[in-house]
Parts: structure tokens; sequence; C-alpha cells
């Protein structure tokens, strides 16, 4: 285990800023390329490094699959909740209009939440995908 | 200048293409297929896409090179050769290949302002984005307000991908790693120690003393430990 | 004055980039071994790199005293890249020369000249 020590150091290091530029991707999606998506896809790809280099029993320990299942799911109910919070207050489904009184700021609004919602569920879903192949093995013969 | 730039991507990703068919090593397949994506980004760079290139980076060269990676550790990493000549796959792709090749004849031009593409709804949302939503990024903007419906769907069916690989690949308890006699062991899910140990000791005549606890997970020992999924019948 | 030599050094700086991204490629192709080969894949990341990037810094540098004030943000993103490289870089090859230690290759040396 001691020789991973490079990868191990190395991985520490670069976590942190591959999430950062997760974040980035994902808040400065209005304004440059980026979006729930790709930041989803930068989050999952952080987690995987980590799960690479530190074990899949490491990683299981900070996000168990059931957490990870529920993420995907959770997501979707974040699009699909502001739509029903858009009917409640008076629009029609996914009308990002009525969340403030400005339309352009219920705009943003309603924009943030559902890239979120994306975010959360590409997180999720990849996370539960490399989890279902890397979780797998063969058994000794 | 530019279609030099075109040409050239797109004649390194005719080449990756051809050498991922002729490989028979997989690993070394899976990495090409990786260089396919990153060229594939390359080239959506270069037609102004760059939310495209970025999915296609992150996801074609990164996540998706990893999960390949991870299936060819349970399935071997060395493509059969196959038993006759593969006539019949060569004549459905040269006859679909021949047939799009004809469609393109028919394509309007690339980027030609009159394209049906740019006579519909696109018009309205590069004019009034800047207006109705107020964020410089139209693409973001179509994608979540315009397109909203659309966007939620897409959502769901990446949901629904989760859903189907779970279905099929994590069923059952898992494989567990266990520390038998001073070496690892992956058994069946519900194997008891005391059966471990009653083999070992036929198999072995002795050494059966120092099995570790249950589970046999270590803290801090990556790979100790499973998720999902068991692998069936290759258990003697 | 300063602004001419600075573009000499930054032509310069790209050149010697090139010129060993060159040689690296020609490492990767001819060098008889997963670890020499290594090794030139490796000094195209850093040494080829990393001087494009000093080059390109340079212009920058130029736009700048030109008054091209956006291109101080330029200027930290290519810091960044080149510190990003620094640190993949070396710690890909390494995993790489890594695995290869591990799954039992063994380094060339020169007595295994019968099949050259």
């Amino acid at each position: 285990m001691d020789d991973l020590v490079v990868l191990r150091v190395g991985t520490k290091i670069l976590i942190p800023f591959i999430l950062l530029f997760a974040l980035y991707v994902q808040f400065h999606g209005d304004y440059g390329p980026g979006g729930g998506f790709q930041a989803g896809v930068i989050f999952a790809a952080a987690y995987v490094l980590y799960a690479l280099v530190f074990g899949i029993g490491n990683a299981l320990r900070v996000m168990p699959a059931k957490v990870v299942y529920a993420c995907g799911a959770v997501g979707v109910m974040i699009f699909v909740g502001t739509g029903f919070v858009t009917m409640g207050l008076g629009g029609v489904f996914l009308d990002y209009n009525v969340l403030a009184h400005e339309p352009s700021h219920g705009q943003h609004y309603g924009i943030i939440a559902v890239e979120l919602g994306v975010l959360v569920t590409v997180f999720g879903v990849m996370v539960a995908i490399f989890y279902a192949f890397a979780g797998r093995r063969r058994l000794d013969p | 200048m530019i279609e030099f730039v075109d040409v050239a991507l797109l004649v390194l990703l005719a080449i990756t293409g051809v050498t991922i068919i002729r490989l028979r090593n997989l690993f070394a397949a899976v990495m090409m297929a990786g260089i396919y994506s990153l060229l594939s980004a390359a080239l959506f760079v270069v037609m102004d896409a760059v939310d495209v290139a970025f999915t296609e980076a992150a996801v074609g060269a990164g996540i998706s090179t990893v999960l390949m990676l991870g299936t060819l550790a349970l399935v071997g990493h060395q493509e059969k050769k196959p038993r006759r000549p593969a006539i019949v796959p060569l004549f459905v792709v040269l006859v679909t290949g021949g047939i799009l090749v004809y469609g393109t004849s028919q394509m309007p031009p690339f980027g030609h302002a009159d394209n049906p593409i740019h006579q519909h709804v696109a018009p309205y949302y590069l004019e009034e984005s800047e207006h109705d939503i107020e964020i410089p990024n139209v693409v973001t903007s179509v994608l979540s307000s315009y397109r909203g419906y659309d966007t939620m769907g897409e959502t769901a069916v990446v949901f629904t991908a989760m859903v189907g690989v779970l279905l099929l690949l994590a069923r059952g308890p898992l494989p567990r790693r266990v520390l038998l006699g001073g070496e690892w062991r992956t058994v069946r899910p519900g194997t008891t120690r005391e059966e471990l140990r009653a083999e070992a000791a036929h198999a072995l005549d002795a050494d059966g003393s120092d099995g570790d606890g249950s589970g046999g997970t270590t803290p801090g020992s990556p790979g100790s430990e499973d998720i999902v999924g068991e692998q069936g019948g290759k258990h003697g | 004055m300063i602004e001419t030599v600075l573009d000499y050094a930054s032509w310069a700086s790209i050149l010697g980039g090139l010129f060993f991204m060159v040689v690296g490629t020609i490492g990767v192709l001819r060098l008889p071994d997963v670890f020499t080969r290594l090794h030139a894949a490796g000094m195209t990341d850093t040494m080829g790199a990393g001087l494009l990037i000093l080059g390109m810094s340079f212009q920058t540098v130029v736009g700048i005293m030109h008054g091209e004030t956006s291109y101080w943000s330029v200027l930290i993103r290519l810091v960044f890249v080149y510190a990003f490289l620094m640190f993949t870089s070396p710690i890909s090859t390494h995993a790489l020369a890594r695995a290869a230690i591990v799954s039992g290759l063994e380094p060339w040396t020169n007595d295994h000249e019968d099949d050259a």
C-alpha cells in the first residue's frame, strides 16, 4: 500500500480543485459553457478518481451505494418539484417567471434550481454505474 | 485554415476508428476510444459547440473509459478471433453508410443562413433570450428554460439508465473478501468461515487457524469490500 | 524595446516547445520499451507543453503592455494550466511506470540486442 503514496498525495491535492472546477462549471453555466450535466460528470469524475486510488471500500464509506442511488432519484424530484412550485405560484409547469417579482430574476432562480437537479441526478447515476461495474469481481477459482 | 483543421481532425478520427476495429487487445481499444472522444471534442470546439465538446470530453474520454476498464477487469482483455469473416455485418454497414453518404447530398450547406434549422424557433431564442432570461449563454437558456420539458425528459432518461444498469448488474448479495490462512479470497456470499476453514483444511491439511474476522474488511485497505452484484457460476 | 525582446523570447520558447514535442513523439515511436517511451512521453508534457505555455505567457505579457487588460485573466489561466500539468503529468507517468513494473515488465537493457 505504501508504494501508492505518490498517487495518493497527488490525488488528495487534485480532488479539491476538480470539485471547485465542477462548482465553477455549474454556477458559471449561465455565462459560459457548462451547466448541470457537465458539472455532474466532473463531480462524478473526481469521486471516481478517489475510488480508484483509495479503493472502493473507502469510497463506500464516503458515500454508500444507497445514498448514490437516492441522488439519482432526488435530482429528478428537484427538477419536477421546481415545475410543481411554479404551478403552485400560479404559473404553468416549469414557468419560472412567477418565481420572483421580476420575471427575469424568476428565470435565474428557476434555471439554478433545475440545473441543480440535473447535477444531482447525473452525479448519482454516474457513480451508481461505476459502483455497479467496479463492485463486481470474479470469484477465485 | 479552418478547413485544414477540420480535415486533419476528421482524418485522425477515421484512422482511430479503423484502428479500434483492427485491434484485438481490448485495453488498447478502450484507450483508442478515449482518444476518439477527445478528437470529436476538438471537432466540436472547431464547430463552436463548446458545450457539447465539454460534455464529450468529460463523458467520452473520462467516465466511459473508466467504466469500460471496469468491464474489462471482469471479462478479460483479449478479443476472441472471429470464427468466420463477418460478411453480413460488413454488407449491412456498407449499405447503411452508403445510404447515409447519399443522404448528405441533399443536406443544406453547413452553417448557411437559409437552413431549415435557422427558420423555425431558433431566431426567436437567439434574439429574445437576452431580453426574456437575461443570461448571456443562450445554450443554457434554451436548455433549461425554453426547452425545460425536454431537459426534464433527459434527466428522467439518465435516471432510467441507472435503473436499467442496476437491474442488470446489481442483483443479489455481495461476494465477500475473506482473509483465510494468510491470503485474501473472494468467495460466494453466504459462505461461512467454518465452511471455508473446512475446505482449506481439506485442501492444505493444515494452516486453517488464522482466518480473520467476518467480512474481511480491514479499514483502509482498498477493494476489501463490495457493494453490489455477485459473480455467479464461476465457483467450482 | 522590452516588447521586442519579449516577443523574440516568446517565439524562442514556442519553437523550443515544438522541438521537444517532436523529439518526444519520435521517442515514443522509436525507443525500445515502456519505460524509455514513458520518459519521452513525459518530456512532451513537461518540457514541450511547459515551454509552449511559457511562450504564450510572454505573448500575453506583450498584450498587457499594449494595454489589453483582459489579457490578465488569460495569463492567470495559463499559470493554472501550467501548475495543473506539472502535477498531473509526473503523477500519470509514475502511475504508468508503476503499473508496468507491477505487471512484470523488465526494463530494457543493452544486452537484449539479439532482435535489434
